[in-house]
């Protein structure tokens, strides 16, 4: 599960389109008015010419001018609504990329929402931007354009040939030997544009996601004074962008040249065996000047299709990495008949759970225990023993490699995870806030709470004071580095969002760790309120918080060693005792 | 414009690939009297060997205009790409020398954008132009030569045309190049929502937010369609307009054209061929607009690299070093500072004075949000003090070079920023060339070293960004060795060891307490305080008590209370 492949890692240029397609064919209706448009776009733009060639010879070279403003007239509408045809194919048609990519790139979204967190453990977050921008970029302008070139194409393609093979068959095969011709050199540039897209796109995601950590990363860089590794190490990658894109252009721009060459052979060839010909008097002259004329008629919307095939392969390109995270393993599908909870008691059990991040060594080996409604439990080990682990494992954010886990005596798998985490109320170890106001970052906890339960979470959390003192209070935005919040500041607005989620079940991931102690107090006060009747989990280091705790799990290298109350662990003199002994008491020996 | 001038080093290469367009467009124009004379000069005159002859040349010169223009596509790739390379080059560097003030008005996602997106929309102008933008101009300005030439009165009826049509097409290049700044405007947006998802991730998970995100992004990204929409809507809506009016410009030819005819001062032919002319010049100037369009755009991308090239680094790199003597051991000295972030007027810091002497431990106590975060930022100059000024063995750290500063800094902060890549890559960042000695050593120091060798990879091991596949005290340590492996003259540890539990802690604190250096660590424990050499207690960016512990535990009524407060928890046990 922790390599989500891809299914269809091979999946075709055909299937990527076909895919492609699939979207735009929400929009048949439009489409067809669109292809309509194009017809009579056509149809008119050969209309036009064709009344002018009429009224040369009735009028101008008659000497007529009977009616003559008439049948200008009768002109000027025929362009008027060429224009009003053209005008519309491409405003409809514009509508219907742009929905097209606005559904694309909404469902890359909703599925990054499905995805597993383990998804996001190896992620750069700047690559997987490009795929929402930069990829979406090449799929965006290449429907915007195409979708009317191929139809417009194919329509004059059709129309001319028919026409060519009226005036001479024999010349149209003629015309017709540079086919082949073209045809194996479309398919020798394609095959190397679309490799090099590719490759193009990714090195390009590759490039974002680097820009995206180092821009991130900037108080480190320049802290370490590491500016110019990083610009080194960004010249690399911007480099190796710039041989994948110079190749990919380079191919590219010998479409057009390959199809003016052969365009220019078709002419020579319908020429001299057209010159040929009419000397043996099989065809007369005019046919040839007509057919030159036709030729290039001819070619010209072959030369616009394969400049559209190479557009497609870099939108291809780029769809390809968008279907790429569409087809990745999700949070794996809630089960059919899952439960969606409401108002639970919080009982919590774990039966004999193993897990681990990685395929080798268990992270949590076989652990068993369980919390009962509104018991506090605290998680007391060493660094990186696994405390976090369980906590993820009972959110659900990992699933136990084996073993099971109860919430109110039922299958946690059988929940759905989104009402599971309903339930629950969080204040993890990265108190993580988003851009906006402070108002809207604690209601984060509860969408369809007033700004006064909002305000009277902050009391409660005692972060109250603080906002009220910021020139805007609770309206003061907070912008990307967080000027003016302090980080323990953050943790108070993390735990008023908890507060405010009113949890049968709280988690407290190490949240009081960086907060004054005297703060702390008043915060221990709060939660102790918070606390009662809800099923609490906690990871703290604090020695008052272990100690009021209904119940302590000693977890040392992911395996439960002891269990029990502070008072009766202290009895067993066992690990817990030593860990006391050796670390708090000496620390408060040290605080007297 | 200044974006422009990043086209310099690439003059010749240009100009090669100008030239290349020009022959390839000379055959273009070749051809067709070539084929009258097939024509006239072989087929009439029953010569075929006129015909196979002048058909042989003409498919010389069509393998002459094939080779350039291939070799074209070389040049113009070559060209656009270092363009494009050279442009992200400076961006990058650029925003490696920004202050944070520079990235508040430059926010992480737009400056992706900009780096990616908008440096893409330039290359591929610069390629589309190198490749055929002359070509349009060319056969416009041609074909009103020919139509002038046949005949000056009758080519008026469409040439009139042509000026308020440019203008027009002006107009509307410049209405659609603000149209586009927009769209990338919106850009900016989606890719900051997409950003900030990808790091909140968790909390949305654990909140079952998606549903919300969802249609937040929805909101950003429908945004985008719409601006889209508008900005390609208008561009396009050019050509139709612009092909009425040259049409009906034909019609007038023909309209003025029968009246010539009739009064005998013009023939059929004449009329024919400026018809002829108009259309093809009605061709080339939709082709003309389209690159127009282009260009608008392009012109949007180019305003947004300019504005972050155009930006001053507000905080410059001073030029002075520490010589030897100078650098007694790192002596830090706070004289007077007041301070308050960037575009704010809340002064954080407020009249602080301290100095830390070499190899002393300073502990920085204080309520959360008094500042103590903010005083270690101005050590390593990551922001400068509004007023007052902060000292490096006597001397002001703005005269100080950056780089030799910074060297002599150990920085730990708060959140523990960890970059992709493997153990040992992140440990490198405090010394390049450091030995896996030195590594093993600072891991050891740091107390890390045993969670590292129980890693299946040890030292190799990859960490996700920001080091999400380790516990967050595990990342503390892991970012108090890369501090440590700089042998820093100062050492800042901010909160640092707040993840950790007290026994790792302790024997953490003193590992550290080897190194030579002077130590300012921020925490909340009267314990770690208690071993310092000095105390400041703080609150609201005011430094109230300042000494020893005895000291202030006699004559600070906060300290007191802390103490009471931590001496409590630590009795009721």
């Amino acid at each position: 599960m922790i390599q989500v492949k891809n299914a269809q890692n091979k999946s075709s240029m055909a299937g990527t389109v076909k895919r492609i397609w699939v979207y735009l064919s929400f929009h048949k209706a439009l489409l067809t008015g669109v292809f309509a448009m194009v017809i009579l776009s056509s149809a008119l733009g050969l209309l036009g010419p064709f009344l002018i060639g009429r009224t040369i010879d009735t009028h101008l070279a008659a000497g007529s001018t009977e009616g003559l403003g008439l049948v200008l007239a009768g002109l000027a509408i025929v362009y008027l609504f060429y224009s009003v045809s053209l005008w519309l194919q491409n405003f409809w048609m514009i509508g219907i990329a742009q929905e097209t990519v606005f559904s694309m790139r909404t469902e890359l979204f909703t599925k990054l929402q499905r995805l597993p967190i383990r998804f996001f453990d190896k992620k750069q977050y700047g690559e997987l931007m490009s795929r929402v921008t930069n990829d979406m970029e090449n799929v965006s302008s290449t429907l915007n354009s195409s979708v009317i070139q191929i139809f417009s194409s194919v329509l004059t393609l059709a129309g001319t040939l028919a026409v060519m093979l009226w005036l001479s068959p024999l010349l149209t095969l003629v015309t017709m030997m540079i086919v082949p011709i073209m045809f194996l050199g479309m398919k020798w540039i394609t095959s190397r544009t679309g490799r090099l897209y590719k490759e193009q796109q990714r090195n390009l995601g590759d490039l974002n996601g680097f820009i995206e950590e180092t821009v991130s990363g900037q108080k480190i860089i320049k802290t370490f004074s590491q500016e110019e590794k990083v610009i080194q190490e960004f010249l690399v990658k911007s480099d190796h962008l710039k041989q994948a894109g110079y190749w990919a252009q380079v191919y590219t721009g010998f479409i057009p040249k390959l199809m003016n060459m052969l365009n220019n052979l078709s002419f020579t060839l319908v020429a001299a065996a057209g010159g040929v010909f009419a000397l043996k008097g099989m065809i007369s002259i005019g046919t040839i000047v007509i057919f030159t004329e036709y030729a290039r008629q001819f070619t010209r919307p072959l030369n616009d299709l394969s400049n559209q095939f190479n557009t497609l392969l870099s939108a291809v390109a780029g769809a390809e990495r968008v279907f790429d995270i569409l087809d990745e393993g999700e949070e794996g599908a809630d089960e059919k008949e899952a439960l969606r909870l409401s108002g639970i008691k919080g009982e919590v059990q774990f039966q004999d759970v193993s897990f681990s991040y990685e395929k080798d060594g268990d992270t949590v080996r076989s652990l068993s225990f369980r919390a009962g409604q509104g018991e506090s439990v605290a998680l007391v080990g060493p660094t990186g023993a696994g405390k976090s682990t369980i906590i993820n494992l009972i959110t659900r954010f990992y699933e136990p490699d084996s073993g099971t886990i109860l919430i109110d005596g039922r299958d946690s798998k059988t929940i759905t995870r989104e009402s599971l985490r309903r339930q629950m109320g969080f204040v993890l170890q990265d108190s993580f806030l988003f851009s906006g106001t402070i108002r809207d970052n604690i209601r984060y906890g509860r969408l369809d709470a007033s700004d006064q339960e909002v305000e009277e979470a902050a009391a409660a959390a005692n972060a109250y004071s603080f906002i009220k003192r910021l020139p805007d209070g609770f309206d003061t935005i907070l912008s990307q580095e967080g000027a003016g919040i302090s980080q323990g500041q953050k943790q108070l607005l993390s735990i008023a969002r908890a507060i405010l989620a009113d949890p049968a079940i709280l988690i407290l991931d190490e949240a009081t760790s960086s907060i004054d102690t005297i703060t702390e107090l008043k915060i221990q006060e709060a939660l102790g309120k918070l606390m009662k009747g809800r099923t609490t989990f906690i990871i703290a280091h604090r020695l008052n918080t272990i100690h009021q705790a209904d119940q302590i799990l000693v977890i040392e290298n992911g395996m439960l060693l002891e269990k029990g109350t502070h008072k009766s662990l202290l009895q067993k003199q066992g690990f817990y005792h030593d860990l006391y002994k050796n670390q708090f008491k000496r620390d408060t020996a040290k605080a007297l | 414009m200044k974006v422009l001038s990043f086209l310099k080093p690439y003059r010749i290469p240009m100009a090669a690939a100008l030239s290349l367009m020009l022959v390839e467009l000379a055959v273009e124009l070749w051809q067709p009297l070539l084929m009258a004379r097939i024509i006239d000069e072989g087929i009439m005159k029953n010569d075929q060997g006129t015909v196979l002859r002048l058909g042989g040349l003409m498919l010389g010169i069509s393998f002459l205009a094939f080779a350039a223009g291939i070799i074209n596509s070389f040049f113009a790739a070559y060209a656009s790409q270092n363009f494009g390379f050279d442009l992200r080059k400076s961006l990058f560097e650029k925003v490696q020398g920004f202050s944070f003030a520079n990235f508040n008005k430059f926010p992480p996602a737009s400056l992706i954008t900009r780096m990616t997106n908008d440096v893409n929309q330039l290359q591929m102008t610069l390629f589309m132009c190198l490749r055929i933008a002359l070509r349009a101009p060319l056969l416009v300005l041609g074909g009103v030569g020919m139509a002038v030439a046949v005949n000056i009165k009758l080519a008026l009826a469409f040439i009139l045309v042509i000026p308020p049509l440019l203008v027009f097409l002006v107009w509307i290049m410049k209405k659609s190049a603000g149209l586009f700044k927009m769209v990338q405007e919106r850009l900016d947006h989606v890719n900051g929502v997409m950003r900030e998802n990808l790091s909140g991730i968790r909390l949305i998970r654990a909140y079952s937010r998606g549903a919300y995100e969802a249609d937040r992004f929805s909101r950003s990204n429908k945004e985008l369609m719409d601006k889209t929409v508008n900005a390609l809507r208008a561009t396009e809506t050019a050509i139709p307009i612009l092909l009425f009016f040259m049409n009906l410009s034909v019609l007038a030819v023909l309209w003025f054209g029968n009246i010539d005819i009739a009064a005998g001062t013009v023939s059929v032919g004449e009329v024919v061929a400026i018809v002829n002319y108009t259309a093809r010049i009605t061709m080339a100037f939709s082709m003309f607009s389209w690159i127009i369009m282009v260009l608008s755009r392009a012109q949007a991308s180019s305003g947004r690299i300019g504005d972050v090239l155009g930006a001053e680094a507000d905080l410059t790199s001073g030029g002075e070093r520490l010589d030897k003597a100078e650098a007694s051991g790192g002596k830090i000295e706070f004289n007077h500072v007041s301070f308050s972030y960037p575009d704010t007027n809340v002064e954080v810091l407020k009249n602080i004075g301290f100095t830390a002497h070499p190899g002393e431990t300073v502990a920085v106590l204080g309520a959360t949000g008094s500042g103590k975060s903010s005083l270690f930022q101005l050590i390593p100059r990551l922001y400068d003090p509004t007023k007052g000024n902060v000292a490096v063995d006597g001397k002001d750290v703005r005269k100080l070079e950056f780089d030799h500063l910074r060297k002599q800094i150990g920085y730990v902060p708060q959140e523990a920023l960890l970059f992709t890549g493997s153990i040992r890559e992140n440990l490198a960042w405090g010394k390049s060339d450091a030995s896996q000695e030195e590594m093993v050593k600072a891991a050891k120091d740091a107390q890390i070293h045993d969670t590292i060798d129980s890693l299946p990879d040890k030292y190799e091991t990859l960490l996700g960004q920001k080091g999400v596949n380790l516990s967050g005290g595990q990342k503390q340590r892991l970012s108090i060795a890369r501090a440590l492996i700089k042998k820093p003259r100062i050492l800042l540890l901010d909160d640092s060891t707040s993840a950790l539990d007290l026994k790792t802690e302790a024997k953490l604190l003193k590992a550290i307490r080897q190194y030579q250096c002077t130590t300012l660590i921020i925490t909340q424990k009267i314990s770690t305080a208690k071993e310092a050499d000095q105390i400041l207690l703080m609150e609201e960016g005011r430094i109230i008590a300042q000494g020893k512990h005895e000291e202030l535990l006699a004559g600070s009524r906060l300290y007191q209370e802390i103490y009471e407060s931590q001496l409590g928890l630590e009795e009721t046990s």
